[in-house]
């Protein structure tokens, strides 16, 4: 089918477009490069999450564990260890996917509410560590004295530290790694496996898969995602907090995910993009923030539930 | 030596107590409808905001009663209007739904009374303490304890031989048999859900007597609720309250030996468990799966 | 020539209930039997004792000498053994031609990959194609199998079963809730399979006209047990099945 083949590239070319032109468009609308670097990082995070909600059909709630052990993980890098990005988001993934994978190996024969239980549960031990072992993580105050480094890259030093529109397109160029790898794998037929899996589990396993192998890497896959995403928060912050890990910012990357479409691939980055330019605007406005927050949840859930992208699929195939 | 024993473990007890109560609720929601409600603690919260706003017109004694009834109106009424609707959807949903909730709520409350702390009044009496020796303890604690003691046994004998309590734990078994036999499923579910809340509610005023009142009393009493739930066993409420009760004592004996750990050695518990016996205590292979 | 499936004394007791109780069958390379019986004969039971959804309380199971009584789904499945549910187990919101790649994929061995090499893609493809042929759905290789009638989504069941290239085919009522078009459609499409003799068929059939048209053997269950096992026209003749079904059936 040619027309919707042509709609799918039409349909990146956009995204790209307008990812790759943000520091042009973006100030003349009022906002700031920050504020689309946070819209990338957790729109990988809403992305890699969206791996084993909308596309294995499992339902983590405690999502946000990995993305703050990915971002202590990098912080922690650069403030003992060295100076040096790629080492920073390579232990932080470490940190994060490896601690999800093993916790994965725990609960991967549950479902549904109780799988999600427990993962909430994780979250918070993680959250408790955090903020209690004072010494090594700055406790409640969260992870400071660290900074991103400045990229050697043998031939040329890239100044990512002070430079905000080069850290940007370093975090596009890290993004646009990430997800290009995430399309492979969902198209592979690893990934039909998970959307079968999603689909009917029961007549998965008829046809021979292995469900909860398949579900672990899932799981470990979209932790060790979600964990990058996590470190170049951190680098983008120059700082790493328990907030970071607590299951409040779980709730939040999965209602990104459903708002923008939990069945589509730029889902849940769109969706991203707009909770956290809503939570921007919101929170400068009024003090009861929190309250509009919750309701975007609840209208989401009663009214939106197959989320933006979602819409539009119905739409264009009716 | 004796003393600093006693002190914790009863400690542990009136901890424990408000696990169970905060927990048993959350899995009463939890095992017939399927949902995490994770505004509980929001509703622990009400519960004790209005037993403040009522205290002035009938007395503690009035509060006592009337705070945890308004909170299970109050909750049957949400369960009605919102989550009803998406229970034959993808899970995920109401999850988000009670999470959403969960921020409205807090946020109500610090909008209508404020982001401090402010007093439940206790009865002169029970503020004292039971003798000289034991001054740690004053009647309000042991008071605390009771009431908890009556109520659980209450919920129990509830389930236990009423009809709608039989159709409760005969739902969580089995819905579309129960369904089958006539059994309007749809207004169980909500009553289940107000049931749940009133035991948030009772466990606000309680905790409000003990502590005081702030917009995020609840938030401390709901992760060990889960825990509870995941170490007694996920569909047993004996397993909720033997969960409840384990994890209350264990973190006040921690407190004797090495003070730092009370709380951690609470999320040692759930890993062991976790690894060891994953059905929980008494939970049954199987259950919500 | 030795059985492809032998049930031996199987028994399956749940708690007080004995939902199958010492029940034999034996089933010949490229036979097609239809096991019938009233509801709650415990036929699906015995299906999944067959399947490997759970272990017979007692009993045995040999499928072509292999004894594979304890063994669990995967194994069966990776032995050549396939199934179709009562309900229509698909994928609903997937396309007919992605449904039967999973099947395909899964029985080329490709389910960790990461990637396909132009060759499997080529293999994989060809196998689809030919399942859609041989089920008739070429026409619908990209509709979305929920979106499909009843007969079109068992037939697309059906050939996500067939990919796994399957030695035994267990088939629960497969004509189960169709009209007279529909059941004609799937009657066709087993009969077209019992042809090609390198498959074994044993379905559950209420559809007595699917039964005595298309079976080499029946065996009859009631109450969890085995009442009577023979040719239709043994069947036909025997009275007591016909006191306990078929003089009560449609």
């Amino acid at each position: 089918m040619s027309g919707g083949f042509d709609r799918r590239w039409l349909q990146l070319l956009v995204i790209w477009a307008v990812l790759l032109a943000v520091p042009f468009w973006l100030p003349l609308v009022g906002g700031y490069t920050a504020l689309a670097g946070r819209v990338l990082v957790l729109g990988l995070a809403a992305m890699s999450f969206n791996i084993l909600l909308g596309f294995t059909g499992v339902m983590s709630f405690g999502h946000a564990a990995y993305f703050g052990l990915g971002a202590y993980g990098a912080g922690l890098t650069l403030k003992f260890l060295a100076a040096s990005t790629p080492l920073a988001m390579l232990m932080g993934v470490l940190l994060g996917g490896g601690l999800g994978a093993l916790f994965g190996l725990l609960i991967v024969r549950r479902r549904g509410v109780y799988f999600a239980m427990v993962t909430v549960a994780f979250g918070q031990v993680a959250f408790y560590v955090a903020y209690s072992w004072n010494d090594f993580t700055g406790g409640y105050d969260g992870l400071r004295g660290f900074s991103r480094a400045p990229l050697n890259l043998g031939f040329t030093t890239i100044d990512i530290t002070n430079n905000s529109t080069a850290f940007y397109y370093f975090l596009l160029v890290v993004f646009a790694v990430a997800v290009g790898l995430q399309a492979l794998l969902l198209a592979s037929p690893f990934g039909r496996t998970l959307l079968a899996i999603r689909e009917n589990e029961r007549r998965a396993r008829f046809l021979g898969i292995p469900i909860e192998r398949h579900i672990w890497l899932s799981f470990s896959i979209s932790c060790c995602f979600t964990a990058l995403a996590g470190s170049l928060y951190a680098l983008l912050n120059n700082f790493a907090d328990p907030m970071g890990l607590h299951y409040s910012l779980s709730g939040e990357i999965v209602i990104m995910t459903v708002m923008g479409g939990m069945r589509a691939f730029w889902g849940p980055l769109l969706g991203a993009a707009v909770f956290v330019v809503l939570q921007d605007y919101i929170s400068s406005m009024t003090v009861n923030w929190m309250s509009f927050i919750g309701l975007i949840f609840v209208l989401v859930v009663l009214f939106f539930p197959r989320g933006l992208l979602g819409m539009l699929q119905r739409r264009n195939a009716a | 030596m004796l003393q600093v024993v006693l002190f914790n473990v009863t400690n542990g007890l009136i901890i424990g107590a408000f696990y169970v109560l905060m927990a048993l609720g959350l899995s009463l929601i939890l095992n017939l409808s399927n949902v995490i409600n994770f505004a509980h603690g929001n509703f622990l919260a009400l519960g004790g905001y209005f037993a403040y706003m009522l205290t002035p017109a009938i007395g503690f004694w009035g509060a006592l009663l009337v705070a945890p009834l308004l909170t299970a109106l109050l909750g049957f009424i949400v369960e009605r209007l919102m989550i009803r609707r998406v229970y034959n959807r993808d899970p995920v949903y109401s999850l988000l739904l009670t999470f959403g909730l969960a921020f409205i709520m807090q946020d109500a409350c610090r909008f209508i009374w404020g982001p401090n702390g402010l007093p439940l009044g206790v009865p002169d009496s029970m503020s004292a303490p039971i003798s000289d020796q034991l001054f740690f303890i004053t009647w309000y604690r042991i008071f605390n304890v009771a009431v908890v003691i009556v109520a659980v046994s209450g919920l129990f004998a509830f389930l236990r031989f009423t009809r709608v309590g039989v159709r409760i734990r005969a739902g969580t078994l089995d819905l579309e048999t129960v369904s089958a036999l006539g059994v309007n499923v749809s207004m169980l579910r909500s009553f289940n859900f107000g049931l749940g809340c009133l035991l948030a509610g009772l466990a606000g005023v309680l905790a409000a007597g003990q502590i005081g009142l702030n917009p995020n009393m609840g938030d401390d009493l709901l992760m060990p609720s889960f825990i509870a739930i995941i170490v007694g066993g996920v569909g047993s409420l004996t397993g909720t309250l033997v969960g409840g009760l384990l994890i209350g004592v264990a973190a006040a004996l921690t407190t004797i030996v090495w003070p730092a750990a009370s709380e951690a050695v609470i999320y040692v518990i759930m890993a062991v468990v976790l690894v060891l016996r994953p059905r929980g205590l008494m939970g049954e292979e199987g259950m919500l799966t | 020539m030795s059985n492809m499936l032998e049930v031996k004394g199987v028994s399956k007791h749940f708690g007080s209930l004995r939902a199958v109780e010492n029940v034999s069958l034996m089933v010949a390379p490229g036979e097609l039997r239809a096991i019938i019986g009233p509801n709650g004969a415990g036929k699906t039971t015995f299906f999944n004792l067959i399947s490997g959804f759970f272990p017979p309380t007692s009993g045995d199971i040999v499928f072509d000498g292999e004894v594979i009584t304890q063994l669990p789904v995967a194994a069966r499945v990776a032995r050549g053994m396939a199934r179709t549910f009562q309900i229509t187990e698909i994928f609903p919101e997937l396309t007919v031609r992605e449904n039967i790649r999973i099947g395909a994929e899964s029985a080329a061995g490709l389910r960790l990959n990461f990637w396909r090499t132009r060759a499997e893609a080529a293999q994989v493809e060809a196998a689809i194609d030919e399942m859609l042929t041989l089920t008739g759905l070429t026409a619908q290789a990209d509709r979305l199998v929920g979106e499909m009638s009843h007969g079109d989504q068992r037939a697309a069941e059906i050939a996500m079963a067939l990919t796994l290239k399957p030695r035994l085919l267990l088939l629960d009522e497969p004509t189960a809730g169709m009209g007279e078009h529909e059941t004609y459609q799937i009657a066709g499409l087993i009969h077209r399979l019992h042809k090609n003799s390198s498959y074994t068929i044993v379905l559950i059939e209420h559809d007595m006209r699917v039964v005595f048209n298309l079976a080499d053997r029946i065996t009859v269950l009631d109450q969890g047990k085995l009442l009577a096992d023979g040719t239709p026209k043994e069947i036909a003749d025997d009275p007591h099945v016909q006191a306990a079904y078929l003089g009560s059936a449609e």
